[in-house]
């Protein structure tokens, strides 16, 4: 196809500078007709916003952008891309949950019965035309807010087809899916180039969806095209050494070792959302020393609830959880951190950092009273705490500018380094993880994991809840799946099937062995 | 112990008192007051005044003669114990609207020990009278705060509507039980011990020693804000109290004791004004000195040292208008606009200041890549 066919799109050296960032950094590259191409790269390569350039989510600095041989005007936003034919579907869905499928697929463009009242009917049967059109089957009388995620994904999906686009970039689409979501969705993606000649961009991280799905793939790396490949002649190793400019190993670092005395136990465990529905519905966990217990399911299904149940950050509704022999039900996050248990949050910015404190401050949280940092608890010492600081930056790797540089200047890999080098240096005997690689870069993810690897080896208890099975199949020595609040099968590391667990994850397959516990 | 005691004695000698305020920030503060007061000056012509004239004699009656100057560094004090007042309060993330009511308990109860307490040395009336009118102002805040740690009410509701409780409450005092027999006096109570009341520094200035106290009480809170794990945590939970609680810190006790102390230093406030100037309570003991202080407080973003700094500027404003009135003939009012236009201009701040960075920063990316390619070719 190299070559061959035409060119739909055409970046010439276009450069994008933000203020003190230049995002991109003269890229040119041409997406030819019909191909799928992926664009892989670290968080912070540059890769969303090159493409935010082509949709008009702002202007590059210097280059120029042509679509379909048309040179893009200085004035190019989102409608006069969706005019030229290229739409783009966001990582964050950007629909009405209490629509109806058809209304928010139409939205604002509305069809008219009379002058004044909205042809539902009407808007129903457009929706279910293109729906077939494409072979994205939705109902259009469904409100979307009861949708699941991936349905959801298809609702945007259908609503950035429905100008007619040829081009259909999406952002990290698969981040939210289960595994077989993500079949079906690459089912759909092959099927809509082949059918109707489209092209498909796929901004992603995840390397073995690159393999699996795409043509051509390229590769960003600080703002540059570090080079295009033909998927078919290279692998996951070499894109990958690309995106960080060295080899990455994807090794097992696990020493064999048996695990100790139990550290953690949940038992019965329950707690209600936010919207005070039932959350967790009597779950069971233990933990022992020098293991970790991956908690692996599709978001949503209380992994949330789960970890701010066990800090003390949500109250239980029922069940207990020990912390080495002692009941810490519904205590408060201090006394649960002095018993000897630190937390890593899956929400980094509402959670893990004070995002207008500096790294030093986020650093010292919790030790700011110690003798080692303050006189009588009382007057910092500030030298040892900017020591400190500096030790722990080094020592972590944090990239920033010195340690008054505030938080969130810092990008997301950094700023979940800032988390674990805080948590991680109390020395805590039991580790609760939650989601620790979350929109962090490749390069930043391997580190964290050998942490995670090394706190293993030296006998921590670690209760690691992901969204990303991959990171819990490489990490966890034993794994449970959630599901609706409750555990659903319990796996040990080495007999684990992925679609097995898919089943699990989303409730297709539950263990009837009630009582045998891990 | 002892070697730590110290340690910790030399460390407090070590402090520098300079916090390091934000040089851009800075500039662009200045920035914002001479553009305010340029437009002040547009103002004055249109009106048929010169400007010269009229901001010289808003310095010299500011600061020309002693007494000016008295009138103002006593402003500066009452300007920046109620600016700091609403920054303990703020940092830590509660709103304290209620000010002006804790001043006036405070004053209230500075008011009845000192004039109640008989036959003790006056130093004693003075540290109970002022330990009085903290506790006043304190508890007084602490009703808020406990609804809103307990029950979650907004504060900003609750203090505001406390102040006219606070206010009438006083009013009432003041005209009935406690209304003095004294004669030629309307409203008012008992006067307090004479040898108590503060002495002047600068003759018919309202300058008193009541200044050191003040001055005590800012740099305690300055110390505690910037230099203490108390302060540390106070910024931490006011930043991000999801943060804070996860991190260990039982926010909801530090909020509520930092608008305790909040309120604590209105009734200070308060005390300070009896002692200083009235000798007893009178119902115009504030001139709702509290919000002049949470602009000042506002603008400075809480940074205590900006503060006090800010503070005597806005003094100087504030004494100046009415002696330039005197002179220039200009109206005080003028002055209340420059006021306005410099919060205007430091709201719009943030905004000046990205927009122009951004656009040097283009700039710059745009000339680097020309340079680049035509290198290239």
């Amino acid at each position: 196809m190299q070559g061959m066919g035409t060119e739909v799109v055409r970046f010439e050296h276009v450069s994008k500078q933000y203020p003190g960032v230049l995002a991109n950094n003269d890229v040119t590259l041409s997406i030819i007709k019909g191909e799928v191409f992926a664009l892989v790269g670290e968080n912070g390569a540059g890769k969303s916003t090159l493409m935010n350039l082509l949709y008009g989510l702002g202007q590059p600095t210097m280059g120029d952008i042509f679509i379909g041989g048309e040179k893009i005007s200085a004035q190019h936003n989102p409608e006069r891309a969706m005019q030229m034919g290229v739409s783009m579907v966001h990582q964050h869905f950007k629909l009405v949950p209490s629509f109806t499928v058809a209304q928010n697929i139409l939205l604002g463009h509305e069809p008219k019965r009379g002058r004044v009242f909205l042809g539902t009917e009407k808007s129903n049967e457009i929706v279910r035309e293109l729906s077939k059109a494409y072979g994205l089957y939705v109902n259009p009388t469904d409100t979307v807010g009861e949708l699941s995620v991936g349905l959801q994904q298809r609702v945007e999906i259908l609503k950035a087809l429905r100008t007619g686009a040829d081009v259909l970039i999406l952002d990290e689409p698969t981040a939210v899916l289960t595994p077989q979501e993500t079949d079906e969705l690459f089912a759909v993606i092959r099927r809509i180039v082949a059918e109707k000649n489209m092209t498909v961009i796929l901004i992603t991280h995840k390397l073995p969806e690159v393999m699996h799905v795409s043509d051509r793939v390229g590769v960003m790396r600080r703002g540059k095209l570090e080079q295009v490949l033909i998927t078919a002649d290279t692998s996951e190793r070499e894109i990958a050494s690309l995106m960080v400019g060295r080899d990455v190993i994807f090794d097992d670092l696990r020493t064999d070792q048996p695990a100790g005395e139990e550290r953690l136990r949940i038992e019965g465990l329950c707690a209600s959302s936010d919207r005070n529905l039932p959350a967790l519905r009597g779950v069971d966990i233990t933990v022992h020393a020098g293991e970790i217990v991956g908690v692996c399911g599709v978001e949503g299904n209380g992994q949330t609830e789960l970890a701010e149940c066990i800090m003390g950050m949500r109250p239980q509704t029922g069940g207990a959880v020990l912390l080495s022999g002692k009941d810490i039900s519904n205590t408060d996050p201090r006394a649960i951190r002095s018993l000897g248990m630190s937390y890593i949050p899956e929400d980094r910015v509402s959670m893990g950092v004070d995002t207008k404190a500096s790294v030093q401050e986020n650093l010292l949280l919790g030790k700011q009273r110690t003798k080692a940092f303050s006189f009588f608890g009382i007057h910092q010492r500030r030298g040892q705490i900017k020591e400190y600081a500096n030790e722990l930056t080094k020592r972590y790797d944090i990239r920033t500018s010195g340690t008054d540089e505030l938080v969130q200047s810092l990008s997301g890999g950094n700023m979940q380094k800032v988390v674990i080098a805080r948590e991680f240096s109390f020395d805590a005997p039991v580790l609760l993880i939650s989601q620790p690689t979350r929109g962090v870069d490749i390069g930043a993810i391997e580190f964290i994991h050998e942490h995670i690897i090394e706190k293993r080896n030296e006998g921590c208890a670690i209760l690691l809840i992901s969204a990303d099975l991959d990171e819990l199949l490489r990490l966890g020595d034993r794994l449970v799946t959630i599901f609706e609040g409750k555990i659903t099968g319990r796996f040990n590391a080495g007999e684990i099937d992925k679609q097995e667990i898919g089943f699990y994850m989303t409730g297709g397959k539950q263990d009837t062995k009630e009582g045998e516990r891990l | 112990m002892s070697n730590s005691l110290s340690q910790s004695i030399r460390a407090l000698f070590r402090l520098k008192p300079t916090q390091k305020v934000n040089r851009d920030y800075l500039v662009s503060l200045f920035t914002a007051v001479a553009l305010a007061f340029a437009v002040g000056a547009v103002i004055m012509l249109a009106c048929g005044y010169n400007p010269i004239e009229c901001y010289g004699a808003l310095f010299s009656g500011s600061l020309g003669k002693p007494r000016a100057l008295g009138n103002t560094l006593a402003k500066t004090a009452t300007l920046f114990l109620t600016g700091l007042a609403m920054s303990v309060a703020a940092k830590a993330g509660v709103f304290n609207v209620g000010g002006e009511g804790q001043l006036y308990m405070g004053a209230m109860a500075a008011a009845v020990v000192g004039a109640q307490v008989k036959g003790a040395p006056a130093w004693v009336v003075v540290v109970l009278a002022l330990l009085a009118a903290m506790l006043a102002g304190g508890l007084y805040a602490l009703l808020p705060g406990l609804l809103k740690v307990k029950l979650k009410v907004d504060e900003v509701i609750t203090t505001i509507m406390l102040n006219s409780v606070a206010i009438f409450f006083c009013s009432y005092l003041a005209n009935g039980p406690l209304k003095t027999a004294e004669r030629g006096i309307a409203t008012g109570t008992d006067s307090i011990m004479k040898a108590a009341a503060f002495t002047p520094l600068i003759k018919l200035s309202n300058l008193n020693t009541g200044i050191f106290y003040a001055a005590a009480m800012a740099l305690f809170v300055w110390y505690l804000m910037s230099r203490s794990s108390i302060g540390f945590e106070m910024k931490l939970t006011g930043d991000n109290d999801r943060f804070a609680k996860y991190g260990g810190i039982h926010t909801g006790k530090l909020m509520l004791w930092s608008m305790v102390l909040s309120g604590a230093i209105c009734g200070m406030v308060g005390m300070l004004e009896i002692f200083g100037l009235h000798r007893r309570f009178i119902t115009t003991v504030s001139n709702e000195f509290y919000f002049d202080g949470m602009l000042v407080a506002m603008i400075m973003r809480y940074n205590p040292f900006g503060v006090i700094l800010m503070s005597f500027f806005f003094a100087i404003l504030n004494i100046g208008s009415k002696s330039m009135e005197l002179t220039a003939g200009i109206s005080s009012e003028l002055i209340l606009i420059v006021q306005s236009i410099i919060i205007f201009f430091m709201a719009a701040e943030g905004g000046i200041r990205k927009m122009l960075s951004e656009r040097a920063l283009n700039k710059r990316a745009r000339a680097e890549l020309a340079g680049k390619e035509v290198g290239v070719k």
